[in-house]
């Protein structure tokens, strides 16, 4: 392997792992408060990836007033989503395996409605930045850089929120113990949805990075689901920085596995990582602190 | 045990039997019996799942890597081995059990449920990609043809011939299956087995406590269960004759039989079985609506999980409970 082809593996698995990132990190947000798993974040994806499609290329906004207006739809959704199907369910006794059905059931009615709606074919939306960059030997579309210095940017801003300000003790404080932060005046319920909306706008981010790489379409949430989840237990189930970490982690082992086997295999090689993590650390690869 | 299995489930069960087996001879429609073949395939299929899902309580989400494994092996070692599907089945069922006992193993360290629920669905999405990928033995998603249906049986002057075409052979088939697997199951879990299994469900230390060996038992239900599922994947396989990695292993089968086993009632013995009866033929009235199939079956998930989270068969009990009670009122003035 030459010099700038290792390079190349690296920015590549460095690109795909911020995407893994945004998304694990926001399905940990919302299990580290509230040990919810939630089966309808890759349609939160998909529906911020329609929510661009039409403001920047039907409407023909300017890309960061449409990125800006998505991720607020995007942030409501999540919140109703939150607010009509997951909280009346906290209150049962099993409500573990009742938000894990209830949320796949929303995540299926979601991608058939949107099959119906818009229809099966896969949407194109143009670069939002053009050219080249050249460093070195090596050629990458600004595209693909912006995702990596975005993607860093945003989960930098939530980390931020999180460990430095009073929303972020306030969403902490719940994260460890919800009744008790009940009992010193926090609102627990209200912070349970107001992590839910964080959670959608970095999904939203993820997805409106992507929509130009990946084109939009009814399924384009459910294929991310699956290695968020993955990210989220490598990472240590509710951890953000461990998802985080986690989530670069495996866009590396998936851009190093095409240069041993075909890219066709690189999602078993993910899964067995997965598995092999499983069985070998329970309690994943950066369990630390919560939250 | 009697919110599991209700109070006469043998009695049930021969019920259900005698209902099944006038069906070959009443001259239906083929394409009834077609459907009703899809439905007591996907019955076991159900049952095999609510093994682990509802009666052992592990929240597994990848059973549908079973019923492809069961249905793939069937397939290609009667296709390539020339062995009949009679014996293959078995084989299928026994391969299935393996992998059962292959996921079981870094499950058993894990008690957390949603830990569970990824790993095994990440499971299910290895399987299908590996029969996907290995296009030189399965076609992959081209579809895997020239599965032999099951060899004809000759009684007397009359021929028995399987497969898709074959409607009243095939129905007696998965007729045959559907009985002959739940009344196993009945006789295994209607005695210390089952109650181990419910005790590991609802108190988990406590059972471990009284000395129940949890990882025994774990991996037990688990092959258990993987091989049902198996082996009625190996006689969708023989009857369909085709097969591709996403038709058996994809979301959508995920999707289907979850919501069989939630319309039905996780954890009730013959809650899957009517939940499979009730989506196979909603499904197939649908059929000339196919988009909405999926959509029906997400919302119908949202709904049981919010107005009846028993499914159908938790409804029953508490209707002749308030019989009952009325009755004894009406005894009592």
């Amino acid at each position: 392997m030459s010099a700038t082809q290792f390079i190349e593996l690296i920015i590549n698995g460095l690109i795909t792992g911020s995407i893994y990132a945004l998304v694990g990190s926001g399905i940990a947000l919302v299990y580290g408060t509230t040990r919810v798993l939630n089966f309808a974040h890759g349609e939160l994806m998909m529906l911020a990836g329609y929510g661009v499609l039409l403001f920047a290329v039907t409407l023909g906004w300017p890309v960061l007033l449409a990125a800006l207006a998505t991720i607020l739809i995007v942030m409501l959704l999540g919140a109703v989503i939150q607010r009509v199907t997951i909280a009346p369910l906290l209150k049962r006794e099993d409500w573990a395996f009742n938000v894990v059905a209830a949320t796949i059931g929303l995540s299926i009615f979601l991608q058939s409605a949107a099959q119906l709606i818009w229809g099966e074919q896969f949407q194109g939306v143009p670069y939002f930045f053009n050219g080249v960059a050249v460093i070195g030997e090596v050629r990458m579309p600004w595209q693909r850089i912006a995702i990596f210095l975005v993607a860093l940017g945003v989960m930098g801003l939530c980390a931020l929120v999180l460990y430095r300000t009073r929303l972020g003790r306030i969403i902490r404080a719940t994260a460890q113990d919800a009744e008790a932060a009940l009992a010193v005046g926090i609102p627990s319920g209200l912070v349970h949805t107001a992590v839910f909306a964080i959670s959608a706008a970095l999904a939203g981010t993820g997805a409106i990075l992507l929509s130009p790489l990946v084109t939009v379409s009814p399924w384009m949430g459910a294929s991310y689901l699956l290695k968020g989840f993955a990210v989220v237990i490598l990472g240590g189930l509710g951890s953000f920085g461990g998802a985080v970490a986690a989530g670069f982690l495996l866009g590396l082992i998936e851009s190093f596995s095409v240069a041993f086997v075909s890219t066709e295999w690189s999602n078993v090689v993910a899964f067995l990582f997965l598995i092999a993590v499983i069985w070998a650390r329970p309690e994943g690869l950066f369990a630390g602190r919560g939250a | 045990m009697l919110e599991v299995f209700g109070r006469r489930p043998y009695l049930v069960l021969l019920v259900m039997a005698l209902l099944l087996a006038p069906v070959p001879l009443l001259q239906l429609n083929d394409y009834i019996l077609h459907v009703l073949t899809l439905f007591l395939i996907f019955a076991v299929f159900a049952t095999g799942w609510n093994l682990t899902l509802g009666i052992l309580g592990l929240k597994t989400l990848g059973h549908h890597a079973f019923f492809a494994v069961g249905a793939y092996a069937s397939a290609m070692v009667s296709h390539y081995f020339g062995v009949s599907p009679w014996i293959t089945i078995w084989l299928a069922a026994l391969i299935a059990a393996l992998t059962g006992l292959l996921i079981g193993f870094p499950i058993l360290r894990i008690r957390s449920m949603p830990h569970v629920a990824i790993v095994t669905l990440a499971f299910a999405e290895i399987v299908r990609l590996v029969f996907a990928n290995l296009k030189e033995i399965t076609r992959g998603e081209l579809g895997f043809w020239g599965i032999p249906p099951f060899d004809p049986i000759q009684i007397g002057e009359t021929t028995i011939r399987f497969g898709l075409g074959n409607a009243a052979g095939s129905f007696a088939v998965a007729a045959i299956m559907f009985v002959g697997v739940h009344l196993a199951l009945l006789l295994l879990l209607r005695g210390r087995c089952g109650l181990t299994f419910l005790a590991i469900r609802d108190a988990e230390a406590a059972a471990e406590s009284l000395g129940v060996r949890l990882a025994a038992w774990k991996l037990f239900a688990f092959a258990i269960s993987a091989a049902v599922v198996g082996l009625s994947g190996a006689v969708y396989a023989h009857y369909v004759l085709i097969l591709t990695p996403t038709s058996v292993a994809g979301p959508e089968m995920l999707i289907s039989l979850l919501a069989m086993i939630i319309v039905g009632g996780v954890g009730r013995f013959f809650g899957p079985i009517y939940g499979a009866l009730l989506l196979t033929v909603t499904s197939e009235l649908l059929r000339d609506f196919g988009d909405f199939r999926m959509l029906l079956y997400g919302a119908l998930i949202i709904v049981f999980v919010f107005a009846a989270p028993a499914g159908i068969a938790g409804l029953k009990p508490r209707f002749s409970r308030k019989e009952t009670e009325t009755r004894k009122t009406v005894e009592a003035v």
